[in-house]
């Protein structure tokens, strides 16, 4: 009885210690001045979140978050923030209306509160947590349910990041021949000329169009 | 408190970066949710991790779609800083 209560006490002070690094690495993940230090904090804040799961019971998914969110979603973000040479800049983050953070606590606090009341609400205390499977049944488990009777869904999924690849790939090569427009227009003069007149030319095709007027008698 | 904190970056943040954090730290405090519920039920099931395989998917697809539009919209403005355009834009017809 008394080791129970210990274990009991044990658990939630783990929950309580995971639950503050989890938010004090996600505050400082939006609030940090450096853009790349706030991408690394998200990345600890996401490992720290895999603790919950081991806490839960779900080894899978502290393998999945530590691989996706860590080690992919992190990487991704940070390559982003390489790739572009104002990242860092946030200039209008110092003209900030009051108005605009007062109705950004106003809503985090309303749904802080609605999630407050549905945990107040859930009848924790009447349904014990039920002890899960073993880590090897459990696996197979997870993947009888997933493949089995909702073999869809995966494939779903499936079609949903493959939509994704595909859309970003689409929106980059976008981006190219947008590029790429002033730099052919450059090679044939007539056809340059009747742009001009249309006067149809936007900020990136001008500086590319510099660029190639440059490039040109090297 | 997970999902509210990251649904008070998506508001008051203008850095496209610091959205995409955002968006990315709700999507971790719905996760967590999941899996709670999904524990605290009268008959051990595997939905709720399912579910979270599925949003954990999603998030990463959404993630790479955000970036792409991120890296589409500074190549546009030269800037990550949502609303800079249209303040730039206003100053040069004033």
């Amino acid at each position: 009885m008394m080791m129970q209560g210990a274990e009991v006490l044990l658990e939630q002070a783990e929950f309580i210690g995971v639950a503050v690094i989890v938010l004090v690495l996600a505050y400082l993940a939006l609030e940090h001045k450096e853009i790349t230090y706030a991408v690394f904090f998200f990345g600890f804040m996401a490992a720290a979140v895999a603790g919950f799961y081991l806490l839960l019971e779900a080894p899978f998914l502290v393998g999945l978050q530590i691989a996706v969110y860590t080690g992919g979603i992190s990487a991704l973000i940070i390559f982003g923030v390489l790739l572009l040479p104002r990242a860092q800049d946030s200039s209008l983050e110092i003209f900030q209306t009051a108005r605009r953070r007062r109705f950004g606590l106003l809503l985090s606090g309303a749904v802080m509160l609605l999630s407050a009341i549905l945990a107040f609400f859930y009848p924790w205390s009447d349904l014990p947590p039920v002890s899960p499977p073993e880590l090897a049944q459990s696996l197979q488990g997870l993947a009888a349910w997933l493949w089995s009777g909702h073999g869809i869904y995966v494939e779903m999924v499936a079609l949903i990041m493959l939509t994704a690849l595909v859309g970003s790939v689409a929106i980059l090569k976008m981006m190219k021949a947008e590029e790429l427009r002033p730099l052919t227009t450059e090679s044939h003069p007539e056809s340059a000329g009747k742009k001009d007149e249309s006067g149809s030319s936007s900020a990136p095709q001008t500086e590319t169009g510099e660029g190639a007027k440059e490039a040109g008698p090297e | 408190m997970l999902i509210g904190l990251g649904a008070y970056g998506m508001i008051t943040k203008r850095n496209l970066i610091r959205i995409i954090i955002g968006a990315e730290i709700m999507a971790n405090g719905v996760n967590i949710a999941l899996v709670a519920f999904s524990v605290y039920t009268e008959v051990f099931t595997f939905t709720g991790q399912s579910l979270v395989i599925i949003v954990i998917a999603v998030t990463a697809a959404h993630t790479a779609l955000a970036m792409a539009l991120m890296l589409m919209y500074n190549a546009r403005y030269s800037t990550v800083d949502l609303g800079e355009p249209v303040v730039s834009e206003g100053r040069r017809h004033e």
